[in-house]
């Protein structure tokens, strides 16, 4: 396609309208030449036809003309494009030129600083390997430095180790036989204390127990804390106030320490030396930080999850901070000797002993200004409904063995061993913790007389099913009963009067062996001890019933006449050491205890 | 027989009278005077005033409640005569006439030929 031509390069009007015109007046000329020379008749049609004729030229000429002259414009034109074309040709190699010449230039500078790299960065690399390899090096000396060091510090570990359990090893025993030591010379002291009677050597004494029994506690102390068994143990339960009595003697300032318990719980034997020694620690800690008159003041609660023994001082509070190390410190958490100082050990020995029996030891702020800290002791420590009565628990031998048999079922093939030694042994205990259903005085019948009961009280311990049920109280009066009983069938004046006699001759005897102490013979104290309480008890009922109760029991002589008087037996077995005289008079009245009583049991 | 001091109370003497080991000059008690106490034992009494007061419901001496409670008889003094300072107990000695006479020496020299 062409492009639209400009109007420039056209061919101009004035350009063409010459030629034509000069024809078409050379045509008019021509014509009217014609014209003017032909005939009339023919000169009009030949007018007319020379005219178009002429205008046909005229045309034509101008036609040619316009032709003739756009070809030549277009000539122009042809040759313009040609040489542009030639000259787009031209610059066109040029270029190409241009390029292949600036890419070989690039080329070599790019094979160039390839080169250069490829050369950089090989030097690198073997700079950086030589670097490595000497820190290798140098990581491997470390290497080879700290495993030698490791094993020199496992070496001292182990050898501080093992130096370590010997020491405790050793501190445990030595803790140990302090402990035996304190405790032997403890037992000597109060086999002193007996047997000294002046005040002034007893005073001496019982200062030097109060020493003893706090180097034993520090002794103690050490053996807790290097992890030997704790010191002593006790064949049976402790009383709650032997627990804290036992406590407070351990202490220094024992005299500034007030209890207050009339809880009648007591310890199991295995753990009653770890609760002791525990307590002791508090109590200690609250008597040291306190002022020196303060009292320290201790009671006990009796709780269903146990026995909450709570210590309170006035002394110094402890902010929240002591507190909570104090709780840390009697967690027995930190269980590790570390943070021990020499002077206060006492709560980390609480801390292990609360582990070790599963006490749990709280403190708070005291109502009375200082600090109070509560211990309790759960309930399987605690020896149940243990027997009531203090006395007993104090005694080295405990009540004779009597079993509480069932009425219905006393056994027919006679009585048991515990019962045949009951009646000979008397048990010395005002008040028994154990009542046996046939009582050994061979009297299971007589029970209380009705004067002695009020009226409308129930026979002590019987119940809808006959068994027998010990109540609390009862016992002392049905033994006041019984003792009085015993006495009163008296028949005659002439046999009392021997026995007054009889009587006195047993009280003197107990009275001497009394003043002359515990004698170093043990046959003779356990004469004097297992005796005395016998004859004590009958001797005064004897001599002050006897009057009052004479006059109105003789309707009682002829039962009493049955047997032989029972207080008599039981003087003679107390008095005479051959026991076994007595025997064959024990029979008789032992054949009742195997018939059941018809109103089951009144004396249990 | 236990062991001695394998097998005893916990509770050292000086703690049952709280360090005192001598009562005071003016207190009556010899090693036969006669106790009686004048009142029931109370709860959250020392366990050993229980004793007593239990021991001595009737005319008591001093050496029986010694003998009886396992104690050194100072030890009972002190313990009496706290006792005795609130009207717990009362003291008295026993007759002298009682022990004048033949037939009762005669039974004390039997006694103690028994023994």
């Amino acid at each position: 396609m062409t492009p639209p031509i400009p109007p420039g390069e056209r061919p101009t009007l004035r350009a063409l309208v010459p030629v034509p015109l000069l024809t078409a007046v050379l045509s008019g000329l021509a014509v009217g030449g014609a014209v003017a020379w032909a005939p009339e008749s023919v000169r009009s049609v030949f007018a007319w036809g020379g005219g178009v004729a002429a205008l046909l030229l005229t045309a034509a000429v101008a036609m040619g003309v316009h032709a003739g002259q756009t070809a030549e414009i277009l000539g122009r034109r042809l040759d313009t494009v040609a040489q542009d074309a030639g000259r787009l040709l031209h610059e066109r190699a040029r270029l190409a030129e241009e390029f292949s010449q600036e890419r070989a230039r690039l080329n070599d500078a790019l094979i160039r600083e390839r080169a250069r790299l490829a050369e950089e960065f090989g030097r690198e690399r073997a700079a950086l390997a030589e670097e490595f390899e000497q820190e290798r090096r140098r990581l491997t000396a470390d290497r080879t430095r700290l495993a030698e060091e490791k094993a020199g510090l496992a070496e001292r570990v182990r050898t501080a180790e093992s130096e370590r359990s010997a020491a405790i090893a050793a501190t445990a025993n030595a803790a140990g036989r302090m402990q035996a030591l304190a405790t032997g010379t403890l037992a000597d002291l109060r086999e002193m204390e007996e047997r000294h009677s002046d005040e002034n050597v007893l005073t001496d004494l019982l200062h030097l127990d109060h020493r003893t029994a706090q180097a034993g506690r520090l002794a103690d102390s050490i053996a807790v804390l290097a992890g030997a068994r704790s010191g002593r143990r006790w064949a049976r339960p402790i009383p709650m106030e032997s627990i804290l009595r036992g406590a407070m003697g351990r202490i220094g300032g024992y005299q500034r320490v007030r209890l207050h318990s009339s809880s009648e719980a007591a310890v199991a034997g295995h753990a009653a030396e770890g609760v002791m020694h525990a307590l002791a620690e508090l109590l200690d800690n609250g008597a040291n930080f306190s002022p020196p008159t303060a009292e320290v003041h201790v009671y006990v609660e009796e709780v269903p999850s146990g026995v909450i023994v709570s210590v309170e001082d006035a002394g110094l509070v402890m902010s929240d901070v002591q507190l909570r190390r104090a709780e840390r410190a009697v967690s027995g958490e930190g269980a590790g000797l570390g943070g021990l100082s020499g002077t206060r050990l006492g709560l980390a020995v609480v801390g292990r002993l609360s582990r070790k029996h599963g006490l749990k030891v709280s403190f708070r702020p005291s109502a009375r200004g200082g600090t109070g800290v509560l211990m309790l002791i759960p309930q399987d420590l605690l020896a149940g409904a243990s027997a009531p009565a203090p006395t007993p628990a104090r005694k080295g031998e405990p009540a004779p063995p009597v079993p509480a048999p069932v009425p219905t079922s006393a056994s027919p093939a006679g009585p048991s061993y515990a019962a045949a030694r009951a009646a000979l042994d008397m048990d010395p205990d005002p008040v028994p913790t154990h009542e046996s259903a046939a009582s050994p005085d061979g009297l299971p019948s007589d029970g209380p007389p009705p004067g002695d009961r009020a009226p409308g009280d129930p026979a002590p311990g019987e119940l809808p099913s006959g068994l027998p049920k010990r109540r609390r109280g009862h016992t002392l009066a049905t033994a006041q009963a019984r003792t009085r009983n015993r006495v009163t069938p008296r028949p005659a004046t002439e046999p009392r009067r021997a026995d007054d006699a009889r009587t006195r001759a047993a009280r003197f005897s107990s009275f001497r062996s009394a003043i002359r102490g515990p004698v170093p013979d043990q046959a003779l104290v356990q004469g004097t001890a297992t005796d005395t309480p016998a004859v004590r008890e009958r001797v005064p009922e004897a001599v002050r019933d006897d009057a009052a109760v004479r006059d109105t029991e003789t309707a009682r002589e002829a039962e009493a006449a049955r047997s032989t008087d029972p207080v008599r037996h039981d003087e003679a077995a107390a008095s005479s050491p051959p026991r076994p005289r007595p025997q064959p008079r024990q029979q008789p009245h032992q054949q009742p205890q195997s018939q059941p009583h018809p109103e089951g049991d009144p004396t249990s | 027989m236990s062991r001695p001091g394998r097998d005893d109370a916990p509770d050292r003497l000086y703690t049952l009278t709280g360090g005192r080991s001598r009562s005071a000059p003016d207190t009556p008690f010899d090693l036969v005077t006669l106790v009686v106490a004048e009142c029931d034992p109370a709860p959250g009494m020392q366990s050993e005033h229980t004793a007593i007061l239990r021991l001595t419901e009737r005319p008591t001496a001093v050496v029986e409640i010694a003998a009886q409670l396992r104690l050194p008889v100072s030890i009972t003094k002190v313990l009496l005569s706290d006792l005795l300072a609130t009207g717990r107990v009362s003291a008295r000695h026993p007759h002298k006439a009682a022990v004048i006479d033949l037939d009762i020496l005669e039974q004390v020299l039997v006694g103690l030929r028994n023994l």
